[in-house]
């Protein structure tokens, strides 16, 4: 009895974990949660505690797992123990599937602090189109700019247009309509150039983005972290390398014509226009905003 | 107090990210050691390992290049590898380097430091890494594993080693007699559910504690800090200890953190995936909390003392 006992509370523990991941994957949480790349991953895992569950609970114990009879394990034999795993392994996290609001606060944001130079972040995916399928994608494609270079880094030759012009020659705020690498500026519905708050924080280390965005009326989503004013804010997007764990926070800081009334967080649509300040050996971007607007989250809350 | 700030919206989110993130592993390196159990016998081990306690030591740490495990799943893979007989300072050493001393570490380390003296870095890591787990097992290769090991961890009389006289012992009646495949494969499942239960029970205490930390924590705190280049190694570590991240990945991390310089920064990515709260719980399942708490304090030192009187001549000689 204390077997049967022990073995049905460990089955519904591994059942209980396989579904709560299968429900997040199917559902699409988990797109708050990991890298597209652990997605997978994570539905494979929730399969196996399903498939290792039912084996648990339907089949009989075959072999003996050590010598001698001595066993490694606390739980087979103990329907106390079985509980106490069904109650740490399985309940918070069903407990967390009905509590966990799948985003940070500003509180969280403040205490990772913000990163401050973009060529700590990893390598910029290359997109293969200028409006690629999955929108946190960058919106240049690394080809367009020969990789991620630092200021340091010669210059690759941006593409050239018939007349063998290329973006660099045209000088800021000349919203050029021959510049070639328009191809590569994604669009909004509006016609302006739709970035991430990424973009434009590569662009502080990368001068062929500087160029290509400089008079460029752009627009940006990320939450709101209010600032010294009310006229001056920060726009914010959280990075995450693996999972929202380790999720740190990028942001540029946006200087409006008047004061902005959103919610602390919420998510607003920034348009404006991204000026570049010499900023000892470096160089900031600061995003000069001509409209601020609430606006629904992004499919992915999180950049990678 | 104005340096901690807890919010159960952002625990149950940094919580679930981990677990999400961590369980698949944990159950890999569990149905890992299930079917080690089911299909390895004895013999098999003490034949890959030279008889030599030094030797074999050095081989124990370079184990994760053929055989990686990250330190989510290392643990039950190691509990398993003592009950087979594999000697405590050889299962300590794998269990320390694999999740340094791997591929997949190898390759993210230098994708992390692109720009950033990336072949040195990934190579002082790894080595560094190595070192690290080999001296900690060498440590223990005298002592009873009995002292150390927690009470379910402990192999039968039977089959414990005498030092390091690596002899073939005897497998499990049902795991070399006339059993099929297909029992097998069942059996192999059913001890990697009891390793996963068992594991995972600490794993996800790790991961509570590491969530209130990583989240309520304001780790500007530390930033201070970057400027001296002993607090900055023991700031890096504590990081490393809080933000308990995956070693697959963590070098992303380590790489924003331009500030520190990089001695610090290698000490959070050799004493990280080694020691941090999440393991500090994960490693009860194998060893006993003393031990646990001797390990940390012995790798916290081990890994200062490598980042602050070693690492900086080393780069600064080699030109970084």
């Amino acid at each position: 009895m204390r077997t049967w006992a022990a073995k049905f509370f460990n089955g519904i523990t591994l059942l209980g974990l396989g579904g709560v991941l299968i429900a997040f994957f199917i559902n699409g949480r988990i797109d708050q949660y990991l890298h597209p790349q652990f997605r997978l991953w994570e539905l494979a895992g929730g399969i196996g505690f399903c498939i290792s569950g039912a084996i648990y609970l339907v089949t009989k114990k075959s072999m003996d797992c050590c010598v001698d009879g001595q066993c490694i394990h606390s739980n087979p034999r103990s329907p106390v123990r079985a509980v106490v795993a069904l109650g740490v392994i399985a309940v918070p996290l069903i407990a967390g599937t009905v509590f966990s609001k799948d985003s940070y606060d500003q509180q969280a944001i403040l205490n990772r602090g913000f990163v401050q130079d973009a060529r700590g972040l990893p390598l910029r995916n290359v997109a293969k189109d200028a409006t690629p399928a999955n929108p946190n994608q960058p919106a240049i494609p690394s080809e367009a700019l020969g990789g991620d270079k630092d200021e340091n880094s010669i210059e690759p030759p941006l593409p050239q247009d018939g007349n063998g012009n290329t973006a660099s020659q045209n000088g800021p705020g000349q919203d050029s309509k021959d510049d070639s690498s328009e191809q590569y500026l994604p669009r909004a519905e509006d016609g302006n150039v739709a970035l991430e708050v990424s973009d434009l924080l590569y662009s502080e280390t990368e001068e062929s983005l500087r160029k290509m965005f400089s008079g460029k009326t752009v627009e940006v989503i990320g939450q709101y972290l209010p600032g010294s004013d009310k006229s001056e804010f920060k726009i914010v997007r959280m990075f995450i390398v693996c999972c929202a764990a380790d999720a740190r926070p990028i942001s540029v800081p946006v200087k409006a014509q008047g004061p902005v009334s959103v919610a602390d967080m919420s998510w607003v649509k920034v348009i404006g226009k991204p000026e570049f300040v010499a900023n000892g050996d470096r160089t900031k971007v600061v995003l000069k905003a001509v409209q601020v607007q609430p606006t629904d989250p992004p499919a992915e809350a999180m950049l990678y | 107090m104005s340096w901690f700030h807890f919010s159960w919206q952002n625990f149950w989110f940094s919580f679930l990210a981990l677990a999400f993130e961590g369980l698949p592993f944990v159950l890999v390196g569990s149905l890992i050691s299930g079917f080690i159990a089911a299909f390895v016998p004895s013999r098999i081990i003490t034949r890959f390992l030279p008889k030599n306690r030094f030797l074999a030591t050095l081989v124990s740490g370079l184990l994760g290049l053929i055989f990686p495990v990250c330190e989510c799943g290392v643990v039950p893979v190691v509990r398993r590898l003592l009950d087979k007989g594999l000697p405590l300072s050889c299962g300590l050493t794998y269990m320390l380097a694999s999740p340094i001393v791997n591929p997949l570490v190898a390759i993210s380390t230098y994708a992390a430091f692109r720009g950033q003296h990336p072949e040195l870095n990934t190579a002082v890591r790894l080595i560094s890494g190595y070192l690290v787990a080999v001296v900690v097992g060498l440590s223990v290769s005298r002592v009873d594993p009995a002292r150390l090991l927690g009470g379910k961890a402990i192999p039968s009389r039977s089959r414990r080693r005498s030092a390091l006289s690596i002899a073939a012992m005897p497998d499990a009646p049902d795991a070399s007699g006339d059993v099929s495949v297909i029992q097998r494969v069942i059996g192999a499942v059913q001890l990697a559910s009891d390793d996963f239960i068992d594991t995972a029970i600490y794993f996800m205490i790790g991961a509570a504690v590491a969530s209130v930390f990583n989240t309520a924590v304001d780790q500007r705190i530390i930033l201070p800090l970057a400027s001296s280049p002993i607090l900055s190694v023991v700031a890096m570590m504590l990081i490393a200890g809080v933000l308990t991240l995956c070693s697959t990945s963590d070098a992303f991390i380590a790489a924003t953190f331009t500030s520190f310089p990089i001695p610090a920064r290698m000490a959070f990515l050799i004493f990280g995936p080694m020691f941090d709260f999440k393991l500090l719980f994960l490693y009860s399942a194998l060893l006993k909390k003393r031990t646990v708490l001797a390990l940390g304090v012995g790798l916290f030192i081990i890994v200062g003392v490598l980042c602050v009187a070693f690492l900086p001549g080393i780069y600064a000689n080699l030109g970084s």
